[in-house]
């Protein structure tokens, strides 16, 4: 079967060198044979989806047989005895490096089938110039796991197995990924990484065929948000894993794994709005080619980040020199591609980029551009330093650039609506800025009074005599964070009200169905307007959760009854219960009754996992969710000799602002991207 | 373009680039570290006092998580008798964190010679061994009487369940995978990912005068990566 997967990768390979040839040679030709050739490489493009389907489906049903003979099915099966047991069978395909190079490979493909759908009609210049272009970067994704390290269907080493095919050596599923956030987060990741191929193939392809217009923007800038949709998606839910599973307390950590995959997430944030301003404005032409190659070059700086073992990371895999020359010729072809056809295409792609002033929405989009692009160049420059010799930095470093940035940002996304395209007369500006002033005000008075009874006590608490001079820039920036989130959430409330109450007035529909209509019609206004709002809300959640946690690590005795205290809440003792699963993994929990103030509001039972065949521990962390804070509980294990219970409690303010914020933007960018009945005539 | 809103946007862009590499410089003067390895910090007093990144095998049994803060020690590694280095870290301790792993600390390097670390990360071990210059089991027992205490460099089959660390012996060995004479290994650290009953292991230790091999290093071969 190893041989047939393999067979299935080749014929891929080839069908797509195939495709990318006839779609090349036939836009040189002329008349219908040109034609056919430009079908035929339509058509391969299928025919790699095939082949690359097979593969995936070979690979699948390998883990279902639990056919050791797969080296990559003993390293990787899931030994889980749980009711997830076969969705672990499913995402065995995706825990290690080779499987997940080929599930990506495989989602690029599927991309590539869909692009081939929607233009196999037309088959016009432009897209035939783009789908080459895409099955390029799919012919490097298949040479790169024809190679032996990348390879997933490898023949386990002959002792591995005994006579009846069973697995001799204790090899399986990492325990950390058998986590129902693993069966997901890797998936929704692929899908935005894969589908950032697209907007990067149609913009070299537009650089090829001259073409200028707004039609390639059209194309595909559903799709587009789509991606960066699904790499949202993923992002947030490789936080809620490292929160519950990593059992630090903490959903970022600014580690070189989780910093690869916001790279890309921000130029995208560039990439739309470059969008938006392309097809609305006919400006930022070259601004949308450079940021459509920032982003997927920063897709691959990822992957080599994670795969290539150049930095030291929690999730780093071995290091690999020939992955590692594939993945940089890609960087270095792609940002060549964009930098010679920018050159060549100059005139072309001259936009109407007239700046008439500071205060203009056109300035507003620029500077998004400029800081999201900053930003994606200053964290790919501090995770990759290391690999060049360079000092290697943690959180306070980027936090200390992020915070200052990320406000400045996100004032920027909220006023950004308000301002005129070309100039912004300045009482204008006022009128419109007036009504939104007083919901800011009402709510930085609230969120100021959160942080004064919740926050501040948290931070003398943990930070006893510390130096005024960090005290003060960790005060104003709070309170100018919260009066930014107060800003981005009253105006995006704002002009939905407004927007309904000018639409009521004009078609005479109640004030309710006028919303519902705006929502609805203006899809990519409203939905981008509703993620304004959730990043408003995050915002507000990531100052308490990331600059006010309150940590304490203690120890109790192994007696029922037995108590601590942390802030508030007073945990008891209940008792410790130890199972042992069928796959011989040992759970142990411990439980406590959680009280606030006295008055009992819940049980907290953190448990560790020890893992028989991977020899290894996972902690679960217990998490008990009050409205302005999470409590967190972890049992780090129970000292045999002194009998004392090992507890790290974390209280950390305002999380599930970020989770629900997390989901407004979801749901806007959903909303942004569902496709219209039709798409605009080109 | 108008050429005064144009100089004004190049001015602000200029403020933000100026004002980011500023904030670079000064936080990552506090923050960043260089790496180094355990016997170029512990060689001289050179970099006492300065922020440094350190990776290294957890010691054996040189841990406590209960302490806090946690106190362990580590080793360069690709050695098994180099200098070693004691870490104080402050922080929740990673679930993966055992004897045998690999920790990444990052920390200041105190003049006692103790890293203060409040950044830790950990990598799983995996560990292999070259099985070709290791005596055999059977050339090992043949020869106990001279050989009991000396540091050897053994190789065999697991021939029995592998139990965990804490009793006499962790597992037994034998030339094949089916039996022959077999030895018992006591061995209190963490075993490589990939060994089960049946693999062939590459054992570093010395023959005990009770019989049972005290293993200081359990590997899979080499050849059979």
């Amino acid at each position: 079967m190893q041989t047939v997967g393999n067979l299935f990768l080749w014929l891929a390979l080839i069908i797509a060198v195939v495709s990318v040839g006839s779609l090349l040679w036939g836009r040189r030709m002329k008349g219908s044979e040109g034609e056919s050739l430009i079908n035929t490489g339509y058509l391969a493009t299928y025919g790699v989806f095939a082949s690359l389907t097979a593969s995936v489906a070979i690979l699948l049903s390998a883990f279902f047989r639990l056919d050791f003979a797969f080296q990559y099915v003993a390293e990787n099966h899931s030994t889980d005895v749980s009711g997830l047991a076969w969705l672990y069978k499913i995402s065995g395909v995706w825990a290690g490096r080779e499987g997940s190079l080929l599930f990506w490979a495989w989602l690029v493909a599927m991309f590539g089938a869909y692009v081939v759908y929607r233009r196999i009609q037309e088959t016009d210049d432009l897209s035939n110039a783009s789908l080459a272009v895409f099955n390029i970067v799919q012919v490097f994704f298949i040479v790169s796991l024809l190679i032996q390290t990348n390879n997933p269907f490898k023949t386990s080493p002959a002792t591995w197995l005994g006579p009846d095919g069973e697995l001799l050596i204790a090899a399986a599923m990492n325990p950390l990924l058998q986590h129902w956030a693993m069966i997901l987060h890797p998936p929704t990741l692929f899908v935005g990484y894969a589908g950032l191929a697209v907007p990067f193939a149609f913009a070299i392809g537009a650089l090829i065929s001259g073409d200028a217009s707004k039609r390639w923007v059209t194309y595909i800038d559903r799709i587009t948000v789509f991606s960066w949709l699904f790499l949202g998606i993923g992002i947030g839910l490789g936080a809620i894993w490292a929160y519950v599973v990593l059992g630090w307390g903490g959903f970022w950590a600014w580690d070189p794994v989780e910093n690869a995959s916001l790279l890309p997430w921000l130029t995208g944030v560039g990439l739309l709005h470059s969008f938006t301003v392309y097809r609305r404005r006919g400006a930022f032409k070259k601004w949308a080619v450079v940021m459509a190659t920032a982003t997927f070059i920063l897709v691959i700086l990822g992957t080599f980040i994670t795969r290539s073992g150049v930095i030291q990371s929690v999730h780093a895999f071995q290091e690999d020199p020939i992955s590692l020359a594939i993945f940089l010729t890609m960087m270095i072809l792609a940002a060549l591609a964009a930098a010679v056809g920018l050159f060549v295409r100059s005139k072309e792609f001259q936009g109407a980029d007239e700046f008439e002033s500071l205060t203009s929405k056109e300035s507003s989009y620029y500077f998004n551009n400029v800081l999201m692009l900053v930003a994606a160049i200053v964290i790919a420059g501090l995770t990759m330093s290391p690999a060049f010799g360079g000092k290697s930095y943690g959180p306070a470093t980027y936090d200390a650039i992020a915070r200052p940035v990320g406000i400045l940002y996100v004032f920027i996304m909220a006023v950004c609506p308000l301002l005129s395209w070309r100039k912004t007369e300045g009482p204008l500006f006022w009128k419109r800025v007036k009504v939104p002033m007083i919901g800011t005000v009402g709510l930085f008075a609230l969120f100021t009074a959160i942080w004064w009874i919740e926050l501040w006590p948290k931070y003398e608490a943990m930070n006893p005599g510390a130096n005024p001079a960090t005290s003060i820039v960790h005060t104003y920036e709070a309170l100018i964070a919260m009066f930014v989130a107060a800003l981005a959430i009253s105006i995006a409330v704002h002009l939905f009200i407004e927007g309904a109450r000018r639409r009521s007035a004009a078609k005479g529909e109640g004030f309710f169905s006028a919303l519902g209509n705006i929502i609805f019609k203006a899809r990519t206004q409203s939905g981008g307007y509703i993620t304004h709002l959730g990043i408003g809300i995050i915002l507000f959640g990531l100052v308490g959760s990331t600059m006010f946690v309150q940590e304490t690590i203690t120890s109790v005795p192994n007696q029922p009854g037995a108590q601590f205290s942390v802030g508030d809440y007073t945990f008891t003792y209940q008792g410790f219960n130890e199972v042992q699963l069928p796959n011989s993994d040992v759970e142990g929990t411990v439980t406590f009754d959680v009280a606030k103030n006295g008055n009992v509001i819940g049980q907290a039972s953190p448990g560790q996992v020890s893992f028989f065949r991977q020899q290894q521990t996972k902690l679960n962390a217990s998490v008990v969710v009050e409205p302005l804070h999470d409590v967190f509980v972890v049992f780090q294990g129970i000292d045999p000799e002194t009998d004392l219970i090992s507890m790290q409690v974390k209280i950390n303010p305002l999380i599930s602002w970020a989770w629900v914020g997390f989901v407004i933007t979801i749901i806007g960018t959903a909303i942004a991207m569902y496709p219209k009945r039709q798409l605009a005539a080109a | 373009m108008n050429k005064r809103a144009r100089n004004r946007l190049i001015g602000v862009t200029a403020i933000i680039l100026i004002a980011v590499v500023a904030i670079i410089l000064g936080a990552g003067a506090d923050d960043g570290a260089y790496y180094r390895k355990v016997s170029e910090i512990t060689a001289s007093e050179e970099y006492v006092g300065d922020r440094v990144r350190v990776g290294g095998t957890v010691v054996a049994g040189s841990w406590d998580r209960q302490s806090n803060p946690m106190r362990f020690e580590i080793r360069d590694e690709d050695t098994d008798t180099g200098p070693t280095v004691q870490v104080v870290y402050a922080g929740g301790v990673p679930s993966t964190f055992g004897d045998g792993v690999v920790a990444i600390v990052t920390g200041t390097y105190s003049a006692d010679g103790v890293i203060e670390s409040d950044d830790m990360i950990t990598k799983c071990p995996s560990k292999y061994e070259s099985a070709k210059d290791a005596i055999g089991i059977g050339a090992l027992l043949g020869q106990a009487d001279s050989m009991t205490g000396t540091t050897l460099k053994i190789t065999g089959y697991v021939t029995s369940e592998v139990s965990p660390p804490g009793g006499d012996t962790r597992f037994h060995v034998a030339d094949t995978a089916d039996g022959g004479e077999d030895l018992g290994v006591f061995y209190e650290g963490a075993l490589p990912a990939g060994m089960d009953s049946g693999s062939q292991v590459v054992i570093l230790g010395a023959l005990e005068d009770d019989g049972v091999f005290a293993a200081t290093d359990v590997s899979l071969p080499e050849e059979s990566k």
